[in-house]
């Protein structure tokens, strides 16, 4: 079975080339433009994996990160942060791995694959 | 409890992530925002030639040059203004810390926002490990609450709903512990009432170790005391308040408040601004004075902003 990553983003160009890259390498993919959609979607999926956008329309990254950290069926997924502002290292601290865009599409496939 | 917002900048990239902190807050809370620079430092006393701030270029000051740095700042905000409904800028000259505190007199705002010290943000903050020298002097005597947003990363939240409050059980922390609740109760927010229990008294490790004074069942003991203290003090203040945490934790004060907050996704610490040494009189209504170490060290490593309060808050 296909494991499967969650990407949480506002841009559509940005979610568009996420969904070909980790789809073309094997992946199952399903995404959300909130994150209410993107929790929503977190509870009854259950992704193995989760990009997420710092900036998005209704809420801050590090926001849902915490809502995220406190379902207890949701708290261990891997979160991998994907934003174009500056400092988003350390904006959601147990995440696994954060990227600044524009980002090496190699780099971030090696860290899914290292994680799922 | 944010109706008026005093965002003091250098208009430079060192308070970007206040700017962030400060025009989200106006958009959420309905305040007003006023963007307050200091262009210039006068070369003599009342002279018309100033050392401009940013470009570090003596210049002459006039209407024009005035003029063309409002709009210089507009520019530079203006992704954030066109959301904003109310706000202003203005300019002025003279030492940083004077006119941020003239204007605070004047203007009565709810709370100062300002930025990390000027281009040193990041790790060059924690080499010169202090705050900017315009905060540290702004901090300890304004009549307001001061927020800092020294890191990038403590300007990522948007809004207020998880406070932590850090009490060193000083007269201070009163002050802090009563804009924190205000501000929880407001707000509706969860809080949590912390305090660090410091063990580096020691001179060092060894003698740490091999003291007797620090077993660990001489460290809990001291853990319970601070506990049954954080009960007595605050407990019966919060009445009806339910959704509060309260704990005590052992190690470096600021590191452990870093971490709390960092742990329990804090995304607001308020705590007391306490000076190291006695405020001094310099004249007119103004006093010099220095931030006390936790403070300052939180403000430089937090994840989130960082509200500190001085005695002198709340007074007429």
């Amino acid at each position: 079975m296909k494991k499967k990553i969650l990407i949480i983003e506002d841009d559509p160009a940005v979610a568009d080339y996420l969904i070909t890259l980790f789809e073309d390498n094997g992946y199952a993919t399903i995404s959300a433009t909130s994150a209410q959609e993107g929790f929503s979607i977190a509870q009854k999926e259950h992704p193995d994996l989760i990009t997420l956008d710092l900036e998005l329309p209704d809420e801050w990254g590090p926001r849902f990160y915490r809502k995220l950290s406190a379902d207890k069926t949701l708290k261990n997924t891997p979160v991998i942060v994907i934003s174009g502002l500056s400092g988003n290292k350390y904006a959601v601290s147990k995440a696994v791995a954060s990227f600044s865009k524009p980002f090496d599409r190699e780099e971030l496939l090696s860290v899914v694959q290292k994680y799922i | 409890m944010f109706k008026k917002i005093l965002f003091a900048t250098s208009a430079t990239e060192a308070c970007d992530h206040a700017a962030r902190v400060a025009f989200d807050m106006a958009q959420r809370y309905n305040a007003e925002i006023h963007v307050f620079h200091v262009l210039g430092i006068p070369t003599r006393g009342y002279s018309q030639m100033v050392v401009d701030v940013t470009t570090g270029e003596e210049i002459t000051l006039d209407d024009n040059y005035r003029d063309l740095v409002r709009e210089e700042i507009r520019t530079y905000y203006d992704h954030q203004i066109e959301k904003t409904e109310n706000w202003s800028i203005d300019v002025t000259t003279g030492l940083p810390h004077r006119e941020i505190l003239r204007i605070a007199r004047d203007l009565k705002p709810d709370i100062i926002v300002m930025g990390g010290s000027t281009g040193a943000s990041g790790a060059y903050a924690h080499q010169k490990n202090v705050t900017g020298s315009t905060y540290q002097r702004v901090a300890g005597v304004a009549r307001c609450p001061v927020m800092v947003i020294n890191r990038p990363a403590a300007s990522f939240w948007g809004g207020f709903s998880n406070v932590l409050f850090a009490t060193d059980f000083s007269n201070a922390a009163n002050r802090a512990f009563d804009f924190a609740f205000t501000l929880v109760k407001e707000l509706q927010c969860e809080f949590h009432i912390f305090h660090a229990l410091d063990i580096t008294k020691s001179k060092d490790i060894t003698d740490f170790q091999i003291n007797t004074s620090h077993t660990q069942d001489t460290i809990e003991d001291e853990i319970r005391k601070a506990g049954e203290q954080l009960r007595f003090k605050y407990a019966s203040r919060l009445g009806d308040f339910k959704n509060y945490a309260m704990e005590v934790w052992e190690g470096i004060p600021f590191v452990e408040i870093v971490k709390y907050g960092r742990e329990h996704h804090a995304d607001l610490i308020v705590m007391a601004h306490n000076t190291r040494k006695p405020e001094v009189n310099i004249g007119g209504n103004e006093t010099e004075a220095a931030i006390g170490s936790v403070a300052e060290q939180v403000i430089l490593r937090a994840n989130c902003p960082v509200i500190t309060i001085n005695r002198s808050v709340g007074k007429a």
